[in-house]
């Protein structure tokens, strides 16, 4: 943790004319170069001396980064440059996908919301990213531009460790895209921090779920933050909500389902004991409260 | 009837601060200034064999590195001189090659900005060579452990005790004995401001410090000692303080800023130099809170008039004393709380460990006493089925019941009345003491669970146990027939506590004159004396004294006609005596306030998070000089003290810190503090205090985490011995978090 320099160490900063020519650049100085959002952990972390890029590559102007955008039949996109507070503050976020707006707000606090964006929280890859959960049980996918042009990268298979995904050298997402939601969805997050406000999650649980033709009459996804190397989906527990009658026991059994999927660490906010009884008590309580969304 | 005395009058350093017009030390610039940067050990035990700066100093923009062998006295301390200004080869001093603590100072790095001085501290090469870790006080005094420093056997930096009485020849005779060991916290001050300052050599060729401190004078004399220099060549001027708690009691930047100074001088080169510490530098470069271990046992009768104490004290000074010896004083004079005993045995050792250095923190020592002394007390109120503020009140001292350390407070003896108060402002009722919970058969708690607790306390005013306490001020009245501008002179540190202001309003006060009259020179040793240090709740009381003085003398030499009538005072508290050797025996203070608190809680049982709904706090503060600054000091220290009892967790490891910034070491915010907090300001006058004033910037913090941990134990039944009570602790006690998980 030894902080080498009192500001900023000094880098080049680049401001490329089209995604094809950031590409390029990017994949040019591999190693070296990295596109560049809000900043909020790209700063920091420079500052620290953990990243040490000579090139930042601004790509928050291009076009369509900027964008919210919703269509009632092909759904939401993102654009990778929207900070925060205005996706909590889309009308359309708001009514269609409300999860995404409950997660985002339990993010730092309301000035790094003004710069933080939801595809950084997603590239950054921390198992801890707040909005990640809820990106992941609404089928959220990204669009990347990479030097063979443009492709879509579903969030499944993404993250490979802390701070690792998929993306390849001279890749940019530029957004991140939503499909319409089922009808009667329903959606929660639960953050546990030390304190009320900005701490990172010692414990993050998403839950969602919509009516289905299953046997417990729903289908259920879930996430965990916090709690593995990468943002963890126990798929156990999504399949015991979804494939047994909903009863207080079915909701304990997943529960701990998740409990037992999760592999936390020990660190400075909390034991990895503590993590694993938190993800059973809170995943208890972020299903019954989607349940009681769903009513 | 007093005019300004007692009255909310506005702060007279409000409009520079709201306005942004204050200087703090990081604001001050000059144009051609050089900037410092330190090289930290960033190892808690080691041996330097060698500093090759020749790199770093081929760096352009590097104008000079200070290492060991160019400080003239590499010996420095508040109490004693047992640290090394910077560790290295070529220290003038024996172990000064020796690295104790992550925060020791490895050299000093000047250049023309800050980012080329960091630049050159990365390009310094030390070779170390490691030395066994010492982090755990109880193996340190062992005699197993490495001796630390040259001639402190089993690292035993201080070491006190009292004998009164013979607790084992009652022990029988007691109804009730209750036994525990308490563990108290690291804390870490948090002051918004780093460690910052500048330098320069003055018009009278005096090398200048500007910088953040508690004690201009102390600082100086320490800078002097350091460099080898007369008092009177250095000069310490305190900028605005951005918050001190005492973990500016010790040196941090200023030795190295006037070293720096000198060191130009000597190469013929005249410029100012500057430093800002980061928020990283300032958490390991400074004291913390004392880390303590009490074991403690006391014995009461079944009406409850208590017995006997005896209690053990292993406080972790850390690697240097700073005012390790002066904090265990304090702690060995609360652990027995505000009751009388008549048999009490103290043995009490702060011991080094080549831990974070410990020393000053609001309340010094007073708080870790404090906790262990009221846990002992509602839990025999537990024990005995007795209303705790009932057997508070059948112990508490009076004027005429004595100390443990076998003598009577002078100067009003409160403590029954404020307990008192507390109890009826918050409508406290004893329904009956709650069974403990047991783990093996768990009660069916719901999610939601509250409690409440109380708790009581006391705190000296002022440093004594001998020392003579005194305080300088110096006032000046102009004017031809009516006073037209009284200067007040004084030293002490406005560390936002709002010092400055009281001491205008006792000023305006004594002459007559309206506030406006009065101009403040303050904190500048070129024209102050000593007005003693910014701690032990004693500004008020002290410097109060020495202002109201000085402006009674002035007013006398203007009413016998003199123009400019100047006058100075220093005034000098009542005698105090110190400990006893062998049996503690001693007049330990002059002074004390008194203070209560009832405390309520909510702990949520799923999740372990303790909030805390409501706060009582009854405080005799003597007089209350300016009241909403009173409950400014009430209200800051209950926050302060409630990161200390359920949030602040500063973590070392092996001698390393994991908490070293503000992601990991969290401090409440507004959305953690109390919900709400009755202040009620008690004024039982003090017959030496300026009007009637006490001191109380430190007493409303002692009584709050064993009244937090009352609450809780109302709430859930789980005593805890050692906080902050995590969510995490609170779900292990609860049995909730279990090993096989």
């Amino acid at each position: 943790m030894h902080n080498p320099r009192p500001g900023l160490p000094e880098f080049d900063y680049v401001r490329p004319a089209s995604l094809s020519e950031a590409s390029r650049f990017l994949a040019e100085h591999q190693g070296e170069a990295r596109p560049f959002m809000g900043g909020t952990d790209t700063f920091v972390r420079m500052r620290d001396g953990f990243w040490k890029e000579k090139y930042i590559v601004d790509v928050k102007r291009l076009d369509g980064m900027g964008d919210i955008t919703f269509d009632p039949s092909t759904g939401l996109t993102i654009g990778a440059a929207v900070n925060m507070n205005r996706v909590i503050d889309s009308p359309e976020v708001q009514e269609h996908y409300p999860l995404l707006a409950e997660a985002a707000k339990t993010v730092a606090s309301f000035q790094l919301r003004s710069r933080a964006t939801i595809v950084g929280n997603i590239c950054n890859a921390s198992p801890a990213g707040d909005t990640i959960g809820a990106c992941i049980v609404m089928g959220g996918v990204l669009k990347v531009h990479g030097l063979d042009g443009e492709r879509e990268v579903p969030l499944t298979g993404f993250f490979v460790g802390p701070g690792k995904t998929v993306l390849k050298p001279g890749d940019i997402v530029t957004a991140i895209r939503f499909p319409v939601l089922p009808q009667g969805h329903a959606g929660r997050y639960i953050k546990l921090g030390r304190n009320a406000l900005s701490d990172l999650a010692i414990v993050g649980v998403t839950a969602f779920a919509y009516p289905d033709d299953t046997p417990s009459g729903y289908r259920f996804k879930l996430a965990l933050a916090s709690v593995a190397p990468v943002p963890l989906v126990p798929e156990k527990a999504e399949e015991i909500l979804t494939g047994k009658p909903i009863t207080d026991e079915t909701i304990a059994e997943a529960a701990q389902a998740a409990m037992d999927a999760c592999n936390p660490i020990d660190d400075v906010r909390g034991s990895a004991r503590y993590r694993k009884y938190m993800v059973r008590n809170l995943t208890r309580r972020a299903v019954t409260d989607v349940l009681n969304r769903l009513q | 009837m007093t005019r300004i005395i007692g009255k909310s009058i506005k702060r007279v350093d409000a409009l520079g601060k709201v306005t942004g017009q204050t200087l703090y030390p990081g604001d001050r610039d000059f144009e051609n200034q050089l900037w410092l940067k330190v090289l930290f050990a960033r190892r808690p035990h080691a041996r330097i064999l060698s500093i090759d700066t020749s790199e770093a100093e081929a760096l352009p923009g590097v104008v000079g590195i200070l290492t060991a062998k160019d400080v003239p006295v590499n010996q420095y301390g508040l109490q004693i001189p047992d640290q090394p200004v910077l560790c290295g080869p070529g220290s003038n001093k024996k172990g000064g090659d020796v690295v104790r603590f992550v925060g020791d100072q490895v050299a000093v790095v000047i250049a023309e900005s800050e980012e080329i001085a960091a630049q050159a501290r990365d390009l310094i090469k030390v070779e170390y060579q490691d030395l066994p870790v010492v982090d755990d006080p109880e193996f340190a005094r062992s005699g197993k452990a490495p001796q630390l420093h040259p001639g402190v056997l089993n690292n035993i930096a201080d070491y006190k005790r009292v004998r009164k009485g013979n607790p084992d020849a009652v022990w029988d005779k007691c109804a009730v004995v209750v036994e525990s060991v308490y563990r108290t916290p690291f804390q870490e001050h948090a002051y918004l401001q780093p460690e910052a300052g500048t330098a320069y050599i003055d018009e009278a060729g005096r090398i200048t410090v500007h910088c953040a401190g508690q004690w201009t004078w102390e600082d100086q004399q320490q800078i002097a000692q350091a460099l080898d220099m007369p008092p009177e060549k250095i000069r310490v001027v305190y900028d605005a303080i951005g918050g001190a708690f005492g973990g500016r009691e010790d040196m941090s930047v200023q030795i190295i800023l006037a070293l720096a100074v000198k060191y130009l001088a000597e190469r013929g080169i005249y410029r100012p130099v500057k430093i800002i510490w980061n928020r990283e530098e300032s958490i390991i470069g400074h004291c913390k809170r004392h880390p303590m271990i009490i074991k403690t046992r006391w014995g009461a009768q079944a009406n409850g008039k208590l017995l006997a104490a005896e209690v053990e004290i292993i406080s972790d000074a850390g690697a240097y004393m700073y005012t390790s010896n002066k904090v265990l004083g304090n702690t060995v004079i609360t652990c027995t709380g505000p009751y009388e005993i008549p048999h009490v045995k103290i043995d009490a050792y702060a011991v080094y460990t080549n831990n974070v250095v410990s020393g000053a923190f609001r309340g010094f020592g007073g708080p870790q006493g404090a906790f262990a002394a009221e846990m002992q007390m509602n839990k025999l109120a537990q024990k005995l089925g007795m209303d705790p503020v009932e057997l508070r009140l059948k112990n508490a001292l009076t004027p005429d019941k004595t100390l443990s350390v076998g003598t009577t407070i002078p100067g009003g003896v409160s403590m029954a009345q404020v307990i008192r108060e507390a109890a009826w402002k918050s409508d406290w009722q004893f329904t009956g003491a709650r069974p403990e919970f047991n783990p093996n058969y768990p009660e069916d708690l719901p999610r939601y669970v509250t409690g409440r607790g109380f708790a009581a306390g006391f705190k000296n005013i002022g440093f004594s146990f001998g020392y003579q306490e005194n305080s300088w001020a110096q006032v000046e009245l102009r004017g031809g027939g009516d006073i037209e501008e009284a200067v007040v002179r004084i030293a002490g540190a406005d560390v936002g506590q709002g010092h400055h202001t009281v001491m205008a309003q006792i000023a305006a006060e004594v002459l007559g004159v309206e506030l406006d009259k009065i101009r403040l020179e303050v904190s500048d040793t070129a024209f102050t004396e000593s007005s003693g240090s910014a701690s032990a709740s004693r500004l008020t009381f002290m410097a109060g004294n020495a202002v109201r003085e000085a402006a009674e003398f002035a007013l006398s030499k203007w009413q016998a006609e003199e123009r400019p009538a100047i006058a100075e005072a220093t005034w000098l508290a009542p005698k105090t005596t110190p400990f006893d050797p062998e049996t503690g025996y001693c007049v330990p203070n002059f002074a004390y306030g008194y203070v209560a608190e009832m405390v309520e809680v909510t702990v949520d049982t799923e999740t372990g998070f303790i909030t805390v709904d409501r706060v009582v706090c009854a405080d005799d503060v003597g007089k209350a000089i300016n009241p909403e600054q009173v409950v400014g000091q009430i209200e800051g220290a209950i926050v302060q003290a409630h990161g200390y009892t359920i949030l602040e967790d500063f973590q070392v490891h092996k001698g390393r810190v994991l908490t070293p910034n503000f992601s990991t070491y969290l401090i409440p915010g507004v959305y953690d503090i109390p919900q709400h907090v009755d202040s009620i300001i008690v004024e039982d006058p003090h017959p030496d205090g300026p009007f009637g004033a006490r001191g109380m910037g430190e007493m409303p913090y002692l009584p709050y985490a064993p009244a937090v941990a009352a609450a809780v134990y109302d709430a859930i039944g789980v005593w805890f011995d050692q906080f902050p009570i995590t969510p995490e602790r609170v779900l292990r006690a609860l049995g909730k978090v279990r090993s096989w998980i």
